[in-house]
C-alpha cells in the first residue's frame, strides 16, 4: 500500500451551506481546521461549493492565527480576509466591513475562522443579522485534550457558553482531537467516541473529523464512520517543518 | 498523569497552583493574558486568591505584602507591564521576599508590539529597579519545560527569600504543546518562615522593610544579598547543550525557543555535513559563565555565534564569559520578527566562508 493511500478511502466532509463558522474553545485547533477545510474545498472539493472565501475573526489570540496562512490560501485561489497594515498583528476587535459584505454578497463558501471560547465568539453577535437560519453551519471543534472540553459536561458548558455570546444556534460537531506531534491512533479514535456522546445528549451530528493525514493513514476506514478531513498543518512553529 | 494539551500561558498557571501558590495577582496585557484568564477559574477552585489590580504597580505592590505574610505568591505579565513592576521587585528583594514573577515578552521598547521577542534581558538580568540586587532568571524553551521551571521557581524563591523570574518570549505563553503535570508535587525540605508577618500574638512584631537609614545597616543588608546571589552562582546554574561535540565547528548559544530554531538549523547543516553545537543557558543569572568559556575554549570551536531576538543583549555575557579566546559574533532579529531556521544556517556559512583559506594568486 502506498502511504498515505487509506486515507483516500476516507469519506470526505461534504459542505452544502453557503457559511462555514468553526468556533470552539481556546486551541481545540479551530484555526488550522479552517485553513486545512479552505484548501480541501479550493482544491479536491465539489465545484458547487467554489470560490472559497477565508474570513479570520479571531480577535482574542495574538498568534497562530488563519492569517498567516493567507499568502499560501491565495496561492490556491482562496480569498482571505483580514484586517491588513499594522492591525494585522493586533488582537483588536477590529470588524471589516469586507467580512459582513463577503457574507451578504457571497458567491461559493464563505468560512468564518473565530476566536476561542465564548470571548471570540462575541464578534458574531455583531454580525448576527447577515447570518439565515438554514442556510449556515455554525459548527464547533472539538479537542478532548484540552483542560476544558475533556469531557461531555465540559463540551456542554463551552457550547452553551458560546452559544449565548453569539446568539447563534450550533448546527453541528467537528471531532479534532490532538496532541500535536504525539497524536496517536488511539486519540483520534477517543475524541471521536466523545464527539458521538456530546452529539447524543445534543441530537447535533458530527460533520466531520480531521487529524493529521500521517496518523489517518495508521487507521482503517471502517474505523470512523464520519466524513474524515485529512489535515496539512499550514501553522507551523518557527522550527517545525512539514516533512 | 496523562499529558495534555495546553497553551504555554494556562500550563504556567497550573504549575502554579501545583507548586502550592496561593495569591495571584494581575493586570491583563498580550501576550500572558490568558494566565489570567485561566486562574480566573482555577484559583476559586482550589480555594486561592485571584484578584486583578488597577494596573501593574498596584499588582506589584499586592505582591509585596501577601509575600510578607509567607504565601506563596506571583504575577505575570508581558514587558510594559513589568517595567511598572519594578520598584516593587527592587523593594521585593530589599526585603528579601520570595515572589515569583513571569514575563512573557513582547517587542520593545516602549509600547512596542504584541509580537514575540526576548528584548528584557537586560531588564531581568542586571536588576531592573534601583539598588544593588539581582533576581534570579529562568528561560524555559518548551512549554513542558516552562511547567517545570515554574514549579522550581517558587522554592528558589523560597529558598533565597529573592524575587524569582520565569521569561519566555510571546511564543512560550501563546504556543500550544503536550504537557504532564506531576501526580504530587515533591520538593526538597525549606526553612519555616519565620521571618513572616503572621500576626504577633504572644511573639514581638515582624517589621518586613528595605529601608534602613543608618548607611551600616543598609550596607549590612547588601552584603547579604551579595552573598545570596554568590550562592545562587554556585548552585544554581542551568544549562543543556544540544550535539556539542569535538566534532563542532562553531559554538552557538541561544536561549528560549530561539535555542530550538537553532536545533532547526543544526539538524540541517548536519545533513550538510557541517558540524555545529548548541549550548542553551537555561538560568541568565546565575549566568553559565565558566561552563560557556570551557565550551568556547576547545579547540575543535572556530567561533562562538549568540542568536537571540533581541539586539545584541546575552550576547555581552557570552563575549564577558568567552574572554577573548575565540571570536564572539551576534546575530538577531527582534521587534516581533522572528529568525527561521534558514537565516540561521545562512549566518552560519557565512562565519564558515570567512574562516575557508583564499586561494592564493599566482605571481604573474
Amino acid at each position: 500500500m502506498l502511504p498515505g493511500e487509506s486515507v483516500l478511502t476516507f469519506q470526505p466532509p461534504s459542505i452544502t451551506k453557503g457559511i462555514v463558522i468553526i468556533v470552539g474553545g481556546y486551541g481545540s485547533g479551530k484555526s488550522e481546521v479552517a485553513v486545512n477545510l479552505a484548501r480541501h474545498l479550493a482544491t479536491d472539493g465539489p465545484p458547487e461549493n467554489r470560490p472559497i472565501t477565508i474570513a479570520d475573526l479571531d480577535i482574542v489570540n495574538p498568534y497562530f492565527r488563519s492569517r498567516e496562512a493567507t499568502e499560501r490560501l491565495q496561492q490556491l485561489g482562496i480569498q482571505a480576509i483580514h484586517p491588513r497594515g499594522g492591525s494585522r498583528y493586533a488582537d483588536l476587535p477590529i470588524i471589516l466591513p469586507d467580512i459582513k459584505a463577503g457574507i451578504i454578497n457571497r458567491n461559493g463558501t464563505v468560512i468564518l475562522d473565530v476566536g476561542g471560547d465564548d470571548a471570540g465568539a462575541r464578534v458574531l453577535s455583531s454580525l448576527a443579522d447577515a447570518f439565515v437560519p438554514g442556510e449556515y453551519e455554525l459548527a464547533i471543534v472539538l479537542n478532548a485534550n484540552r483542560p476544558f472540553t475533556a469531557n461531555v459536561d465540559g463540551c456542554l458548558k463551552t457550547m452553551s457558553e458560546i452559544e449565548g455570546s453569539s446568539r447563534l444556534k450550533f448546527t453541528g460537531l467537528i471531532s479534532n482531537t490532538h496532541l500535536l506531534e504525539d497524536t496517536s491512533e488511539e486519540t483520534v479514535l477517543s475524541g471521536l467516541v466523545l464527539a458521538r456522546e456530546v452529539s447524543d445528549r445534543t441530537g447535533l451530528p458530527v460533520l466531520f473529523l480531521s487529524a493529521s493525514a500521517e496518523v489517518l493513514s495508521r487507521i482503517e476506514p471502517k474505523e470512523i464512520d464520519v466524513p474524515v478531513l485529512p489535515l496539512t498543518r499550514m501553522l507551523l512553529k518557527p522550527w517545525e517543518t512539514n516533512d | 498523569m496523562a499529558k495534555i494539551l495546553m497553551k504555554g500561558n494556562e500550563a504556567i498557571a497550573e504549575a502554579a497552583l501545583k507548586a502550592g501558590a496561593t495569591n495571584y495577582f494581575c493586570y491583563p496585557i498580550t501576550p500572558q493574558t490568558e494566565v489570567a484568564e485561566y486562574l480566573s477559574r482555577r484559583m476559586p477552585e482550589v480555594g486561592g486568591v485571584f484578584l486583578q489590580g488597577e494596573s501593574e504597580l498596584a499588582v506589584a505592590n499586592m505582591l509585596f505584602g501577601a509575600s510578607s505574610t509567607g504565601k506563596r505568591v506571583f504575577t505575570t505579565s508581558s514587558s510594559p507591564g513589568i517595567s511598572l513592576m519594578q520598584e516593587a521587585i527592587s523593594y521585593m528583594a530589599g526585603a528579601q521576599l520570595p515572589v515569583v514573577i513571569v514575563n512573557i515578552m513582547r517587542g520593545g521598547p516602549g509600547l512596542g508590539g504584541i509580537l514575540p521577542a526576548q528584548s528584557d534581558y537586560f531588564q531581568a538580568t542586571k536588576a531592573g529597579g534601583h539598588g544593588d540586587y539581582r533576581v534570579l532568571v529562568l528561560a524555559p524553551s518548551t512549554i513542558q519545560e516552562a511547567v517545570d521551571l515554574m514549579m522550581l521557581a517558587f522554592h528558589l524563591a523560597d529558598k533565597y527569600r529573592n524575587p524569582v523570574m520565569m521569561i519566555g518570549d510571546g511564543m512560550i505563553g501563546q504556543m500550544m504543546e503536550p504537557v504532564e503535570f506531576p501526580e504530587k508535587y515533591k520538593e526538597p525540605p525549606l526553612p519555616p518562615k519565620t521571618w513572616a508577618a503572621t500576626g504577633a500574638k504572644g511573639r514581638k512584631p515582624i517589621i518586613i522593610k528595605s529601608l534602613y537609614l543608618d548607611p551600616n545597616l543598609l550596607e549590612d543588608n547588601a552584603w547579604t544579598l551579595h552573598d545570596k546571589y554568590e550562592q545562587m552562582k554556585k548552585e544554581e546554574v542551568r544549562f543543556e547543550r544540544y550535539k556539542v561535540s569535538a566534532k563542532n565547528r562553531i559554538l552557538l548559544v541561544a536561549y528560549g525557543t530561539m535555542a530550538r530554531i537553532c536545533q532547526t538549523a543544526i539538524d540541517e547543516l548536519e545533513k550538510k555535513r557541517i558540524s555545529v553545537g548548541l549550548f542553551r543557558p537555561i538560568s541568565l543569572f546565575p549566568f553559565p559563565e565558566k561552563q560557556i568559556y570551557q565550551e568556547a575554549g576547545k579547540k575543535n570551536i572556530g567561533d562562538v555565534l549568540v542568536i537571540e531576538m533581541s539586539m545584541a543583549q546575552m550576547y555581552e555575557d557570552v563575549d564577558r564569559a568567552v574572554r577573548g579566546q575565540k571570536q564572539v559574533s551576534f546575530f538577531g532579529r527582534t521587534g516581533g520578527i522572528v529568525p527561521s531556521p534558514e537565516d540561521v544556517v545562512e549566518q552560519i556559512e557565512k562565519l564558515i566562508d570567512k574562516r575557508k583559506p583564499k586561494a592564493k594568486k599566482k605571481k604573474a
